[in-house]
């Protein structure tokens, strides 16, 4: 009982992180339906961020959530304006292609100028603190994952507050519903699209410079948690910001322990089968509106 | 009768101008040699991509200026002796990491670029893929840090690895633990378990560790396989500590091993032996990183060299140096000197066949008998078997030390030599945490 309970807790505390970086991608193509490849190369630039900002200015990465998320507002207004907003009524192959070379640009980007070497952070509050553990029934609940998993639970609610509590959020559901109609009331589309990859780059950034507490950083950081972004979204439902929370956990808990699956290689098995059922019995996802 | 008459007479002179016109490719008329290098630049495996650059560069260096005193192949002299003094060129091409590109760009290398020599790709998996097309053009091919047995087991007449692979090494890993006993070692470590990544490198160790465990007196009690790029590993950790094993064998890549590091110091366990091969043992960011921590001491795994008495050897200075124009200053790791000696060993070879014709170089490859002397690295020299396989490849076992270095602790007599005192049981991570850091 005491290990099952481990592995929840275990679970739950990375399914707050995965949620923070799945909501970037829940704004962006959950909600404004754009597809972004490179969501995952957002997550590697607010790690690199963190980490130079950390060696260079020996500011923690927990302050760096600041300077970095605003910047990655800015940078995610800016593909949107450069690049997205040009594509956004071709094909959804042409917004693939698109930011599947974005996703190559930049991460052939951080190789030229970072190195493909692996950066570690080991000076910072969080990496200080990890051999602190809680016991609680028995159970080891480690200090740095917790404050990283509670932060993460800070910002999610948060946004789900400015996405489904305020006018700005009625907006940009509005207008991700219907445009035009969006439009006869005084929405204006473009500026929405904009915030909303503005929104979405600074969040996963902002996860980024957690998650650069816990990982190796290096440019192909990203990939992997680009892949379960995915998962998670499509899972939760498009357009769910509680439905992201809720799969982000589901896919954060580790599956094989507690449901006595035979190996490791079993984890993604379940999380993407569970995708799969989800998608034949519920399209939208569970927690999905449109 | 007119038409055959004009049609010889065509023939004829498409003839004299085809001999004109050859000229064999000998010493006299090669003004350079060309190596194409296919190497993962970026991708999954960049960082190993980049060591490989930078030794490709050094040996270029080498071969191509006059470094009089240094005691390596080709190193006194410019250029290739046996060829006029012709240069090297290494041609390099990024792959991604991506197997299928690295198999186009290396059929580009051979029928574009006419290389003489192709160095690829660096890591097993993808190096696998891109045997055949070597194979198939006969165009010569080496994969020096290439670990896995099964890239010389094909049978393949245009392939040479002179490092170490697997086998070698991971029997060094377990020949150690079998006679530690015997050399005032642990006599109660009886149960093994094993934590590696699903790639060919990985689960080539995880095959010969599993042959080799029951050999060794060891009792499997856990045999894990964790997928490439997992983001947690809590509950691998939960496992291992359930299964309770006296030695766990890990073999995964850096990121990978962090995530193990992570998730093992939260749940506060750590196994009495913490063995391990290649992967992030052999990576000198991750090595570097654990110096601010303590994270990597009293792990131990297999080297190809002893590298902390190499540096004894004069010529690995000097390459040392040279190899730091390039690197931005880092020391060669042992990828990056199974890399060079092997570039060496091409460059000899090459040399040695007074030609770039693929039969000569493959006739020269058969006849190498280096001496240990002419190296860099510990091999006990580099002669081929049947397969192209360099049967004097070894492998030592080195543990980390708490000042983060790596110290050799087998065989037995370079041990010895070593002085290094044998950290057992490997450290609780409040042992490490409470410690100096040898980087802070």
């Amino acid at each position: 009982m005491t290990l099952l309970l481990q592995a929840v807790i275990n679970g739950l505390q990375m399914g707050f992180l995965y949620a923070l970086v799945a909501v970037g991608l829940t704004i962006i193509w959950g909600l404004m339906e754009m597809i972004n490849f490179a969501h995952g190369e957002f997550l590697m630039l607010g790690m690199f961020g963190a980490w130079w900002l950390s060696v260079s200015y020996g500011l923690d990465p927990l302050y760096s959530i600041v300077p970095i998320g605003l910047a990655m507002y800015g940078a995610g207004v800016l593909v949107y304006r450069l690049l997205m907003r040009r594509v956004q009524r071709g094909d959804p192959f042409t917004q693939i292609f698109a930011t599947v070379g974005l996703l190559f640009l930049i991460q052939n980007s951080a190789v030229a100028v970072f190195t493909s070497d692996y950066q570690y952070l080991s000076n910072t509050m969080l990496t200080r603190l990890s051999g602190s553990t809680l016991h609680i029934l028995g159970i080891n609940i480690g200090v740095p994952l917790l404050i990283g998993a509670l932060l993460a639970l800070v910002l999610f609610l948060a946004l789900y507050f400015l996405i489904d509590r305020t006018e700005f959020g009625l907006a940009l559901q509005a207008t991700a519903e219907d445009r035009e109609a969006a439009m006869l009331v005084g929405i204006r589309p473009q500026r929405m699209f904009a915030v909303a990859w503005g929104l979405g780059a600074a969040l996963v950034a902002v996860a980024g410079c957690i998650l650069a507490n816990f990982f190796a950083i290096a440019p192909q950081v990203g990939f992997p948690f680009t892949v379960l972004a995915y998962a998670i979204v499509a899972l939760g439902g498009f357009g769910s910001i509680l439905g992201t929370l809720l799969a982000a956990l589901l896919v954060g808990r580790d599956p094989e322990r507690d449901h006595g699956l035979p190996a490791p290689a079993f984890k993604d098995a379940f999380v993407f089968g569970s995708y799969l059922l989800i998608g034949l019995l519920r399209p939208q996802g569970l927690f999905g509106r449109f | 009768m007119q038409r055959v008459a004009a049609l010889c007479t065509a023939l004829a002179c498409l003839l004299v101008v085809a001999v004109l016109a050859y000229r064999p490719v000998t010493a006299a008329n090669v003004q350079e040699v060309l190596i194409g290098e296919v190497l993962p630049l970026t991708g999954n495996f960049a960082s190993l991509g980049q060591q490989y650059l930078w030794a490709g560069q050094t040996v270029e260096d080498i071969v191509n200026n006059d470094y009089p005193d240094l005691a390596v192949p080709l190193g006194p002299g410019k250029g290739f002796p046996g060829l006029g003094g012709a240069k090297m060129t290494m041609v390099v091409r990024d792959d991604q990491s991506r197997g299928e590109l690295a198999r186009t760009i290396a059929e580009q290398l051979i029928t574009v670029n006419k290389i003489h020599f192709l160095n690829a790709e660096g890591t097993s998996g993808n190096t696998s893929i891109v045997q055949p097309i070597a194979e198939s053009y006969g165009i010569p091919m080496a994969c020096h840090p290439c670990a896995s047995p099964t890239l010389t087991e094909k049978g393949l007449k245009w392939f040479w690895r002179t490092g170490p692979h697997d086998k070698t090494m991971v029997a060094s890993v377990f020949s150690f633990l079998r006679e530690w006993r015997e050399h005032g070692g642990p006599s109660d470590l009886k149960t093994i378990a094993f934590l590696t990544c699903d790639n060919l490198f990985c689960q080539d160790n995880r095959k010969v560790a599993s042959e080799l465990a029951p050999q060794s007196g060891f009792k499997v009690v856990l045999d894990l396989t964790t997928k490439t790029g997992a983001t947690t590993l809590a509950s691998e950790v939960q496992r291992l500590q359930a299964a309770n094993a006296d030695v766990l064998f890990l073999v995964q890549y850096p990121p990978e091993t962090t995530v193990f590091q992570g998730d093992a110091k939260r749940a506060g366990f750590m196994p009495k032996v913490l063995a391990t091969s290649n992967g992030a043992y052999s990576d000198q960011t991750w090595l570097e990183a654990q110096k601010k921590t303590n994270g990597g001491v009293g792990w131990l795994g297999r080297d190809p060299t002893a590298i902390d008495l190499v540096h004894d050897r004069p010529s690995w200075k000097k390459v040392n140096e040279i190899y730091k124009k390039y690197s931005r200053g880092q020391n060669m790791g042992e990828l990056a000197m199974r890399e060079i000696t092997g570039l060496l060993w091409m460059a000899d070879t090459i040399n040695r066949a007074k030609s770039v014709d693929p039969a000569a170089i493959a006739k020269a490859a058969a006849e190498t008998n280096m001496s240990p002397d002419q190296l860099i690295i510990d091999y006990k020299g580099i002669r081929f078997d049947k397969s192209n396989q360099n049967e004097l490849a070894t492998g030592v076992v080195t543990q980390i030390g708490w000042d983060g270095e790596k110290h050799t602790i087998w065989p037995w007599e370079m041990a010895k030599r070593a002085n290094f005192k044998i950290i057992f049981p490997s450290p609780s991570w409040q042992e490490r945490d409470s410690k100096p850091k040898p980087a802070s």
